[in-house]
């Protein structure tokens, strides 16, 4: 008997919720226009520590009030990134917004995967700024919106650097190697947390050689890590790591060299801006002690080559809710949330005009300099397939660190590396 | 193996039939038939289950194995059929080979480490006293419980090279040439943190499965050996091993089939790193298939890995299967 009682509430439950829905149904119909999103929800992937949670809850209510539409914002780490979205994107129900780097943006646009974005282009993309565009367009079409850029910096100890007395920040290579020894020498600190696969900031080195990780024979592109600039861009780096206790096998994400720095026995390491706030949330303390400088070059004059990293936001082609879509992007990307992102994050916003918002953040103003000599990855489709686990550029970053000469260590992972980009996709 | 001899004698069932007749009682045709059926439905869910989860996915693998799926054709849902090209790729290539030969030596040293170890704590629990025996029991299945995800991460944590404690007890030890050791940046410091794990992990089974064995073995066969004159040596060869036998046999088994699909344990703690010298053959399928994205290539490293499992562990099926033919 009281099995059946269940059963009744069950089914007379259900009838109600069904009930509700046709209800729902009706008034969506009815109304049109600016209402009719109403229910909907815009799932939107970003990287984890790309948009911080004032951005996202702003930008939120914003968009709930334009279009009647709900956003989920879904945090995705770096690490296997590329395995995840494209198996989302194989499914019905694929994120509609999300966050995809540029140097991985080529290799999806040729799947199919990315919604072609050139009525936005445009609408809102006049202004963009077209270095910062370029990964966004794949042979001749516009499949994403460049979204924020930012290159490393030092972040560095001011507390440890007062102690081992050193005034000012250096302004060339040499200077930098001779204040790291010094702290070495005058302070129980380690100098410099640089793990061996910091394979960004190698990048960034080989930008500033002039050297090409690629090249092109015949109509594939091969290994370049044999070229003397791209060996020299390594010694420069194993110089520094040789400063450094931090492990010759692991990257700058395990452990969190943020959290590393945290600690308080570390006098600087290289990263983003934002890392900042990730050694912050582990000792708030550290907070004042933090400063900030362009990584220095060979000469005074000109910074160190850097890598210039960055993230587009990409409709999917699967999305059911391209227009949705697009009216996020179209809010996201407007002045006042681009510029809010690089005010907060201290990042390169899309457009020249926003700049300013940069104005007052250390972190930024440091990082400046430097991005006009910037540079990426090789923007092609064979690229992203490189970046899989395990990397041959950090493979060859360990090999050398190891006592391998650049020589014997380019060799060494020239088969996968050109296996890689030879791969079909 | 222990209830063959109340059985009678094998022969055509006909005959066994007519035979002993008398103990079956003769029935009704259709009651029978009903009867006959009620087996099979009992068996129903079971075969169910193991067709939709074992079943399904190996003929997906085997299917997907003959084709060129890749980020494209995965995105575009395209099938894209190309015969025996991903099986041409892999076995002309030296990699598959090269990891193989790695797997086949891995899965070896790692089960002789195991049944070696995990034979001497089994014995031991039988010799130990009540109170020492639950305490090591109790250890053993909490080591046994241990999530395999859980182990190796404190695994990893254990033998990390800045903040780990393995290094630091070893530097303080007076080892200091340790106190910074990357266990990870080789291929055979990895392979020895990896063959701890497993190990550690595997003997409680091992241990647990040979003192229930030993506890099989009637006390009076003992006191007869004694009475015969064997000494500790003779009676464990004479009347120990017997009885373990058949439990050694299944699991060292058991065994090789779980340390050759070790990929949890090995992915975690390095990747199959460093350089791809760890890989073993799920590890292998894994970066070539998913991380890759050549979906198709993993696939067809997949089903060679199902074939080389089954080559090594036949000499097993045998002697099941021969088993089976025994008692029937």
């Amino acid at each position: 008997m009281k099995r059946k009682l269940t059963a009744a509430i069950g089914i007379a439950g259900m009838m109600v919720s069904i009930a509700a829905c046709g209800g729902d149904s009706g008034d969506d119909g009815g109304k049109a226009g600016a209402d009719g999103y109403k229910g909907e929800t815009l799932t939107v992937w970003v990287m984890d520590g790309s948009s911080p949670d004032p951005w996202q809850k702003e930008l939120t209510a914003a968009f709930e009030k334009k279009t009647q539409a709900k956003v989920k914002f879904e945090v995705q780490q770096w690490n296997g990134i590329q395995q995840k979205l494209t198996t989302s994107l194989s499914e019905e129900n694929p994120p509609d917004v999300f966050e995809i780097g540029n140097t991985q943006t080529p290799a999806y646009a040729k799947t199919g995967g990315l919604a072609d974005l050139a009525d936005l282009k445009s609408e809102i993309g006049g202004e963009w700024t077209e270095s910062l565009n370029n990964s966004s367009v794949f042979e001749g079409k516009q499949y994403a919106a460049p979204w924020y850029f930012a290159n490393r910096v030092v972040l560095y100890n001011k507390k440890i650097w007062a102690d081992a007395g050193i005034k000012g920040t250096p302004k060339t290579r040499d200077e930098f190697y001779d204040v790291l020894k010094t702290i070495g020498e005058k302070t129980d600190a380690e100098p410099i947390y640089l793990p061996g696969q910091n394979w960004y900031h190698f990048v960034g080195l080989v930008v500033g050689e002039g050297g090409e990780l690629v090249k092109k024979d015949g109509d594939t592109y091969v290994s370049n890590l044999d070229d003397p600039k791209v060996a020299a861009a390594m010694e420069t780096y194993k110089k520094f790591q040789a400063l450094s206790k931090a492990p010759k096998d692991k990257d700058e994400a395990t452990p969190q060299q943020g959290e590393v720095f945290a600690k308080g026995d570390v006098g600087a390491f290289i990263g983003m801006g934002w890392e900042a706030g990730i050694a912050i949330e582990a000792n708030p303390e550290i907070e004042k002690e933090i400063g900030y400088f362009t990584i220095p070059g060979a000469a005074a004059d000109k910074p160190e080559g850097v890598f210039l990293g960055g993230s587009n936001l990409a409709v999917a082609a699967g999305s059911q809710k391209q227009d949705l879509a697009k009216e996020f992007l179209k809010l996201a990307l407007s002045d006042k949330f681009e510029g809010r992102l690089a005010k907060l994050n201290g990042v390169i916003p899309n457009k020249e005009s926003l700049q300013t918002s940069l104005k007052g953040n250390a972190a930024a103003e440091a990082a400046a300099p430097a991005a006009a000599g910037g540079g990426t990855t090789p923007l092609i489709a064979q690229w992203a397939a490189v970046e899989n686990a395990p990397n041959p550029i950090k493979t060859y970053m360990t090999a050398v660190l190891g006592g391998k000469s650049p020589a014997e260590a380019a060799k060494q992972v020239e088969g996968e590396f050109n296996k890689r980009l030879a791969q079909q996709q | 193996m222990t209830v063959q001899t109340e059985r009678p004698p094998s022969g055509p069932v006909d005959v066994s039939k007519t035979d002993g007749g008398a103990s079956d009682g003769p029935r009704p045709r259709a009651a029978s038939r009903a009867g006959a059926l009620i087996p099979y439905l009992l068996l129903l869910p079971a075969a169910a289950a193991t067709v939709l989860l074992l079943g399904w996915p190996l003929v997906k693998d085997v299917l997907l194995s003959f084709q060129n799926l890749n980020m494209s054709q995965l995105i575009q849902h395209v099938t894209e059929w190309n015969g025996f090209e991903n099986y041409r790729t892999v076995l002309t290539g030296a990699d598959f080979w090269r990891v193989t030969l790695r797997s086949i030596l891995f899965t070896a040293a790692n089960v002789v480490l195991i049944m070696v170890l995990g034979t001497l704590v089994g014995l031991l629990l039988a010799r130990l006293g009540r109170r020492m025996r639950v305490l090591l029991l109790f250890g053993l299945v909490l080591a046994w419980a241990m999530p395999v995800v859980a182990a190796s991460t404190v695994y990893q944590w254990l033998f990390a090279q800045r903040f780990g404690v393995v290094n630091w007890v070893l530097d303080k030890l007076g080892w200091h040439s340790m106190a910074d050791y990357s266990w990870t940046s080789s291929q055979m410091s990895t392979f020895f943190v990896v063959t701890l794990l497993v190990v550690w992990m595997s003997i409680p089974f091992v241990a647990i499965n040979l003192y229930a064995a030993t506890t099989t073995i009637p006390g009076e066969l003992y006191e007869a050996a004694a009475l015969d004159g064997a000494g500790a040596w003779r009676s464990f060869t004479t009347v120990t091993m017997p009885f373990l036998r058949p439990f050694l046999y299944a699991t060292t088994f058991l065994e090789i089939i779980w340390v050759f699909k070790a990929f949890v344990q090995v992915f975690t703690i390095n990747g199959g790193g460093p350089d791809r010298l760890t890989e073993i053959l799920p590890v292998y399928a894994y970066v070539e298939g998913v991380g890759n994205q050549h979906y198709g290539m993993g696939a067809a490293i997949a089903v060679l890995t199902i074939l080389i499992l089954l080559g090594l562990t036949a000499y097993y099926l045998r002697i099941v299967l021969k088993q089976e033919e025994d008692e029937l």
